[in-house]
Formats: C-alpha cells, sequence, structure tokens
C-alpha cells in the first residue's frame, strides 16, 4: 500500500498536467469546429462509429433527410456519428434513424421551417416494447432531465440538424427565442399506466411494435387541474390554453395533449374514448370574434393568410367571418388536430398542452412516424 | 460555383420589372411602391408582379423561368424571418445567374441569415437590400416610407445612376 500526502495528492505532477491538457484538446476541437450545442460532446471515432452502424441493417450513405434548399443532406452515417456525439449507447441507433426518417415525412422541416424565427423544435414520441429494452423513462419528470436514452436521443436530432444541415443560431437558424426543447424533447408513452391503446394503435401498428412519432413543436404548457374529477369541466381546462391567442399565426393551432394517468382515468371512467375527448375539445375551442378584435387578430393577410387586424392595409376576412356564425372563431381545423397520449406519474392532476405547429393550410394529421427496425430503402 | 454578377442596365428606361412577391403581409405594397418610383423618375416601364407558393424555400423553377423571360431586371420582398430572409437572397442569386439584375430585400434583423444563404449558394458577399425592420406590421404611409428609404440602395445594386 502506498500513502499520497496532501500536497502530492492536490499538485499534479506532469502526467496529470499532459492528461488534462490532451482531454481539453479533444474536448475542445468540436467547440471549435461549431459541433455542439453548446455541451460537450462524446468524441467519436472510426471504431466506435462501427459499433453504432452494427446496430442497423443499413447502407451507411443512404440518404434519411434531405433540405434541398440548403443542398444538404443527412445519411444513415451522418446519423449515427450525432448520435454517438450525443452521447447515445450503440443499441439506441434504431431509434435515432427511425426519428429521422418520421422528421423526413414532416412538411414543415424540409421547408425551412429550422431557420424561422417562430423557433420550434423537433419533438419525438417513442411507443412499444423499445421503450423497456433501451430505458426511455415515461413516468416522472417525463419533460425534465435525468435518462440517458430520452436525453441523447432528443440531443442526437439537435446535433445532427447543426452538423449536418448547419442550423446554427445566428446564422442559418434565425429563431427569435426557440425554446428549450431545442436542446432534446424525447418522451414516452406511459402505456402500462394509460386506459387506453397506445398512440401508434392509433395508425394502426400493434402494440408489440415500436414506433418513434415526430412532431414540430414550440411551447409545452403545464395544466393545473386536481380539483376535479368532472372531465367536461377537466376539458374545458385544457380547452382554455389550446384556444389562446398567443398561439395563432394562421387561423388554425394544433396540440398534443399528454395527459397523467390520474387525468386520463377522469375521462376512461366517464366512459370517454380519445376521439370523445378530441370531438369535445374540438366543439369547445373557439373565440367570440370580440376577442380575437381585441388582439389585433381577427383577419387574414391576403397571400400567407397569417392572423392581423381588420384595419391591416393587408386584411382579407377570415373563413368563420363567411360562414353561419361568423361572430364564434374556430381554432382548430379539424378534430385531429388534437393528438392524445399518456405519460408522466400517477401521483398529481398535472398534465400538458404540447402546441404542434400549424402553417397554412392546416394538416388533418400534425404528425409523422415511423417504425423502429423498418428496412432500408 | 459562379458568383459574378449578370451584366447591369445603363438605365431603366423602358425595361420591364418584374416583382416577385413572397407572400409575407405587406410585401406587395413595398414593391409596387417601389416600382411606382422607379416608373415616375427613372423611366422604367410596365411593373408585373408575380408571387411565389411559398415563402420559406427559393423560387420554383418554372415560376423563374417565366420572370427570367419576361422581365429585364427583377425586385424581391420581403425577407422578414428566418426561412424568407434566406431563400430572398437565395432567389436574388438564382436571378443573377439566370442574367437577370435582381434586388433582394430582407429585413435588417435578418442580414446574417441572409449571409449565410450566399455563402451556401456559392456567391459569398451577395449584394441585398436590408430595410430596416418591421415590415409586416406597418401601415400604409409607413411602407412608402420604407420604400423612398430603399430608392437609393434598389438604383445603386441595379448598377443605376441615381
Amino acid at each position: 500500500m502506498t500513502t499520497t500526502t496532501l500536497a502530492e495528492a492536490t499538485m499534479p505532477g506532469a502526467e496529470a498536467e499532459a492528461e488534462a491538457d490532451q482531454l481539453r484538446e479533444v474536448l475542445e476541437h468540436y467547440w471549435e469546429h461549431d459541433w455542439t450545442d453548446g455541451l460537450p460532446v462524446v468524441p467519436v471515432t472510426e471504431g466506435y462509429l462501427a459499433r453504432f452502424l452494427a446496430t442497423v441493417e443499413r447502407d451507411p450513405e443512404e440518404i434519411l433527410f434531405t433540405i434541398t434548399h440548403l443542398n444538404r443532406h443527412l445519411t444513415v452515417r451522418l446519423a449515427a456519428i450525432n448520435a454517438a456525439m450525443a452521447g447515445c449507447r450503440p443499441e439506441y441507433f434504431p431509434v435515432v434513424l427511425a426519428a429521422w426518417e418520421a422528421i423526413a415525412k414532416e412538411p414543415h422541416p424540409a421547408r425551412g421551417i429550422w431557420q424561422s424565427t417562430t423557433g420550434t423544435a423537433p419533438f419525438l414520441v417513442v411507443n412499444g416494447p423499445v421503450r423497456g429494452e433501451i430505458g426511455l423513462n415515461s413516468q416522472g419528470n417525463i419533460f425534465g432531465s435525468g435518462f440517458r436514452a430520452n436525453a441523447t436521443i432528443g440531443r442526437a436530432i439537435r446535433l445532427g440538424l447543426i452538423n449536418a444541415f448547419g442550423l446554427h443560431p445566428h446564422k442559418l437558424d434565425q429563431a427569435t427565442q426557440g425554446t428549450p426543447a431545442k436542446y432534446s424533447a424525447c418522451i414516452a408513452e406511459n402505456e402500462e399506466q394509460s386506459p387506453w391503446a397506445p398512440l401508434h394503435t392509433d395508425y394502426g401498428f400493434d402494440a408489440s411494435e415500436s414506433v418513434v412519432t415526430a412532431y414540430v413543436i414550440r411551447s409545452v404548457m403545464h395544466i393545473e387541474a386536481r380539483h376535479t374529477m368532472d372531465p367536461e369541466q377537466l376539458a374545458l381546462d385544457f380547452v382554455d390554453t389550446i384556444r389562446r391567442t398567443g398561439s395563432l399565426i394562421h387561423e388554425y393551432t394544433s396540440a398534443l395533449l399528454v395527459l397523467v394517468p390520474e387525468h386520463a382515468d377522469v375521462f376512461a371512467s366517464a366512459g370517454w374514448s380519445k376521439d370523445d375527448l378530441r370531438n369535445f375539445i374540438f366543439e369547445h375551442a373557439t373565440r367570440p370574434r370580440s376577442e380575437l378584435v381585441a388582439v389585433g387578430k381577427d383577419a387574414l393577410s391576403h397571400k400567407t393568410r397569417w392572423r392581423l387586424s381588420s384595419d391591416h392595409p393587408d386584411s382579407m376576412p377570415d373563413t368563420a367571418a363567411a360562414s353561419d356564425t361568423p361572430d364564434t372563431v374556430r381554432v382548430l381545423s379539424h378534430p385531429t388536430s388534437i393528438q392524445i397520449m399518456v405519460a408522466g406519474a400517477n401521483n398529481a392532476g398535472v398534465s400538458a398542452v404540447v402546441e404542434v405547429f400549424t402553417l397554412n393550410p392546416p394538416r388533418v394529421q400534425p404528425f409523422s412516424y415511423s417504425r423502429i427496425g423498418a428496412a432500408g430503402h | 460555383m459562379d458568383s459574378t454578377l449578370s451584366p447591369r442596365p445603363v438605365s431603366l428606361r423602358g425595361l420591364t420589372i418584374g416583382l416577385l412577391d413572397n407572400t409575407k403581409p405587406n410585401a406587395t405594397m413595398l414593391l409596387e411602391e417601389i416600382a411606382k418610383e422607379l416608373q415616375e423618375h427613372h423611366g422604367a416601364g410596365e411593373a408585373r408582379l408575380y408571387t411565389k407558393e411559398y415563402f420559406g424555400t427559393p423560387v420554383a423553377e418554372r415560376l423563374l423561368e417565366q420572370i427570367v423571360d419576361e422581365c429585364d431586371i427583377v425586385i424581391t420582398a420581403v425577407g422578414d424571418c428566418g426561412s424568407c430572409s434566406a431563400a430572398t437572397v437565395a432567389d436574388g442569386i438564382m436571378f443573377e445567374r439566370a442574367g437577370v439584375p435582381t434586388v433582394s430585400i430582407t429585413s435588417d434583423s435578418f442580414l446574417m441569415s441572409g449571409q449565410a444563404m450566399a455563402t451556401v449558394q456559392g456567391f459569398p458577399g451577395f449584394d441585398f437590400y436590408a430595410v430596416q425592420h418591421p415590415v409586416a406590421s406597418l401601415s400604409a404611409d409607413e411602407i412608402r416610407e420604407r420604400a423612398l428609404t430603399a430608392l437609393p440602395e434598389v438604383l445603386r445594386i441595379l448598377g443605376v445612376e441615381g
């Protein structure tokens, strides 16, 4: 046994100095090249990369996502490099790959939405057995920190956007404020404590399959509702947030309701299906025209159809103005503008409304998905 | 990639002006006010208004070809957001490469994204006009003022004496 004096322990020798220099050199290399989201990244070698590529049966040069007007593509290899840098374990990579496939099906990302001032973020929902296999958190602190699979899968997307597409803030990424979700946003459904069938079975998948759903989101707003067991009261509490005027760029908005098990049970116990809930919300998510006048959003611009005041030089009437009830303005275009899932701890009535970005024209289904482990093209 | 400007006209007399509206609020009015000035004080000919399908991406090839075919100079506006500032600059570069002198108008909050896009398109240093932000929320009188302020820069980029 050797003994070390306090002085020896705190005064690094030449070897320790060299080691520290080496470590810093590797870490700083990534910052110097702007290859990070601001946090340190994991250094990646060809050998380390090979372990990620070995988890999928795909050609490393296969293109997963293209932004044509930036002349840039994301290949399987680039997706794997960024997943490794983000801190993923190799076995997370099939989820990351499916996430990119889902994102590639979304209309807005390929059209430059991540250069936009609105400052939206990719937002992933994972369903199926893969959640347990790789340790994705679905119960408690789902939007918070602490779980490697959630944290690094979401971050793999952000790093890919920065490094493969050059979407650096202050440059091509002109987000006015952005959102914390731009660091990482990947949640899993709490299927085990949901009274309803899992989200991916809504699209026709079997519950035994694993699926990633991709959304383009802006805000995640929490709903404090520990006060009621009445499904209509609870649904109206959600409606109040969904129909807020601040979310209205165009005529309509969309949202993903992330219900905690307790809230889902309020609806399910009263016999409400997910469709019953979305239909109720659709019918009630309206505003009197006077409230839109009050905030100067009672008309549309001619070409972009953005909401603005009827006093604006570029204004024209909105869709509701030509309807039978011109003074009642719907903020949802379809009942499916409301998507519903269950996640979070079963310990309080605190759910969330995730606002899904909605350009014109509104989409019937405001999301895209991809099965994990699907064969390549 | 080609980073030379198209040949500049000596004067605007009789030239057809293509106005490419990217659909952002007040873009049409800003473009029409500038065209009116060019017609009244610089002898420019007819002004034709074209509308982009989507502001966030560059102009579609078919529309680009039509404008190149029908116009002598182009003014495009208004890049007052993240994606559309970059797209407006990309449009200007595409018209220049097709031989048509073009003024891309972004708002001055988006110089960085316009410049980043010029680099992506292989034309670093591409000259465009950055109008004072904001544009979308302005009244008709304020848009007219923005147009008058823009005029010397529009003429400079087109290579025409003011």
